[in-house]
């Protein structure tokens, strides 16, 4: 029994699931940000995680599941202010809470409406409104280019923006979020930006790795 | 056995109808005199609304509002003023009352109701809750009154104590039977109040779910289809239905309900609604296009020939409902027959409202066509 809380315990200091989460500000030097799949240049001023997330738990029919992913989340001002997240979901698990695979031959309305129905259904909030879902393109590619709003409890208007696109390698996002008051309006051109610095890497088209088998015991 | 046990519960309901203690309002004149631990819960209430309100979970629909308020101020005039039905924009089978009156009815159950004396028997039943202060009787039951010398109680506390989760056995059974004798008083046929209940356990069979909140502490739903059938057994009276002017304020109600469980990943409940004649024409005929989304949704052997079937079918039968050419346009793109593609995308564009949120995908796939 001590022999198996010791291997727990070094297999979590030694991989992604103690992932420290480090910021760093960015500046001229480390403002290109690279992933695995994918490089963005990050506003100036603003902080990153140091390293992306490789996975995540996501609560299916009651239960947490572990599913991988590639995440990177810059903010200026904290997370619950404005945040712009990078992710890339593997086809298999691209909309996890409802089930569904991703495709190559989806079509960008097609990719929005899943994403849309993910998004509620995983948090809760059946009041999330689509404003606008218009055509995009992401790193040459066709894409969708989502606007959504919901009030928060206290009335507080939340607004986000998201970019997506599927290929064969899976199902990428590019989304802004921030209180409609103040901040979204001064930070939107810097997510813009962010959209289009956006780059697929070589990296994106390797395997998929393999969920670690000891993750799956806290799962 | 079961069934035995239902109506001992219930004899014993209706020899004790209020706790000791706890007196039930006899009209909107009481409320004005309040214990101090039930202002305190009122005042949680009313932060609840607040909530509610402050968040855009409610169904802006004015005239159906009125509609529902009427026909709770015809079951009880005494209370009028003081008990405020309002439309909760979620496709969950519920309706639930907070203790200060306020009464949330979710689109979702009003959609599957059928006309105004079904609605009744739920308002019926809810606004018991409220007269009978069941939140009240449930906090001085489980002696939880520490909990009233916390300033601010948290939502959830008021949610355990309020129909939103449903109250204890007894008390529903309570409920029930008031509600009942209501909806006779107000010339409502009874005979309609155990089908809205059948139509649900018949939902709730077929989704394979757990029962939906409204039921979930309540009796279980056959028991009470069959109480409801006992006590109606003997009416002989012409009550009142009306079908035809609750039908028409739910159309709109109705196609939100469909649209919100397709955005909400509630295929199996469309498809439900949608495949059954007699569930089926309470709907109106754009409701052929979200049948064919959740088929779309659902994704399995032999479904993309459903969906696609569906689409057929709103196209034939709500001809000016736009959302549809535009599925069927996007159909026929992938499967490569440009010509009724374009069809379909440029009659898409000819109905679609000015600020369409599909209008740019449209025009970019009819460019590229």
């Amino acid at each position: 029994m001590k022999k198996l809380l010791i291997l727990i315990t070094l297999a979590l200091l030694t991989s992604g699931c103690m992932q420290p989460k480090k910021w760093t500000l960015t500046d001229d030097m480390n403002g290109v940000v690279k992933s695995k799949s994918f490089q963005m240049t990050v506003p100036e001023r603003w902080v990153r995680l140091t390293t992306p997330l490789t996975w995540e738990y996501v609560e299916i029919d009651g239960e947490n599941q572990s599913m991988l992913l590639e995440a990177m989340t810059v903010t200026r001002d904290g997370a619950d202010l404005q945040s712009i997240n990078v992710i890339r979901r593997y086809p298999d698990n691209a909309f996890p809470t409802i089930k569904k695979k991703s495709r190559a031959s989806m079509l960008p309305p097609e990719v929005a409406d899943l994403y849309v129905s993910e998004l509620r259904k995983r948090s809760g909030l059946e009041r999330l409104k689509v404003l606008t879902n218009k055509p995009a393109k992401v790193g040459g590619k066709d894409a969708f280019r989502l606007v959504m709003q919901y009030k928060n409890d206290d009335g507080l208007r939340i607004r986000i923006v998201s970019y997506g696109f599927v290929d064969k390698t899976g199902f990428y996002t590019i989304s802004y979020r921030a209180p409609y008051l103040y901040y979204y309006n001064r930070d939107y051109k810097r997510f813009t930006k962010l959209v289009d610095s956006f780059r697929q890497l070589k990296g994106a088209h390797e395997p998929p790795p393999q969920i670690p088998g000891w993750m799956k015991i806290f799962t | 056995m079961r069934k035995i046990l239902y109506l001992a519960m219930l004899s014993f309901v209706s020899g004790c109808s209020t706790m000791e203690g706890v007196t039930s309002f006899t009209s909107a004149r009481d409320t004005g005199s309040l214990h101090e631990n039930e202002r305190r819960l009122w005042h949680e209430a009313a932060e609840f609304d607040s909530t509610i309100e402050r968040s855009d979970q409610i169904y802006k629909d004015s005239k159906a509002t009125a509609y529902l308020q009427k026909t709770m101020d015809k079951l009880y005039p005494e209370f009028k003023g003081k008990i405020n039905v309002r439309i909760n924009n979620s496709t969950e089978l519920n309706a639930f009352a907070l203790p200060n009156g306020s009464i949330y009815f979710n689109i979702g159950l009003l959609s599957r109701m059928e006309n105004e004396a079904q609605l009744a028997a739920i308002l019926g039943h809810e606004a018991v809750h409220f007269i009978e202060k069941h939140s009240f009787q449930e906090r001085v039951s489980t002696k939880n009154m520490a909990a009233f010398s916390v300033s601010s109680i948290p939502f959830s506390t008021l949610a355990s104590m309020s129909s939103i989760s449903g109250f204890s056995q007894e008390l529903e059974l309570e409920a029930d039977k008031m509600g009942y004798e209501r909806l006779v008083k107000a010339g409502y046929d009874p005979r309609e109040a155990h089908k809205i209940f059948q139509h649900l356990a018949d939902e709730v069979e077929a989704l394979g779910i757990e029962e939906p909140y409204f039921f979930s502490s309540h009796p279980a739903l056959v028991d009470r289809i069959e109480e409801f059938k006992r006590l109606s057994a003997n009416y002989k009276g012409k009550g009142r239905i009306g079908s035809k002017t609750y039908n028409s304020l739910m159309t709109q109600i109705r196609l939100d309900a469909l649209r919100n469980d397709i955005g909400r990943d509630r295929f199996k409940s469309v498809i439900l609604v949608m495949e059954d004649s007699k569930k089926r024409k309470y709907y109106p005929a754009a409701g052929y296009f979200y049948l064919g989304e959740a088929y779309s949704r659902r994704d399995e052997n032999g479904d993309a020939n459903k969906a696609l079937n569906a689409y057929k079918k709103a196209v034939k039968k709500a001809p000016k409902f736009s959302p549809t050419y535009m599925r069927l346009g996007m159909q026929y793109m992938k499967s490569n027959d440009k010509s009724k593609a374009k069809y379909y995308f440029k009659r898409y564009l000819s109905l679609a409202p000015r600020d369409a949120g599909d209008r740019g995908y449209a025009k970019q796939y009819l460019k590229s066509l």
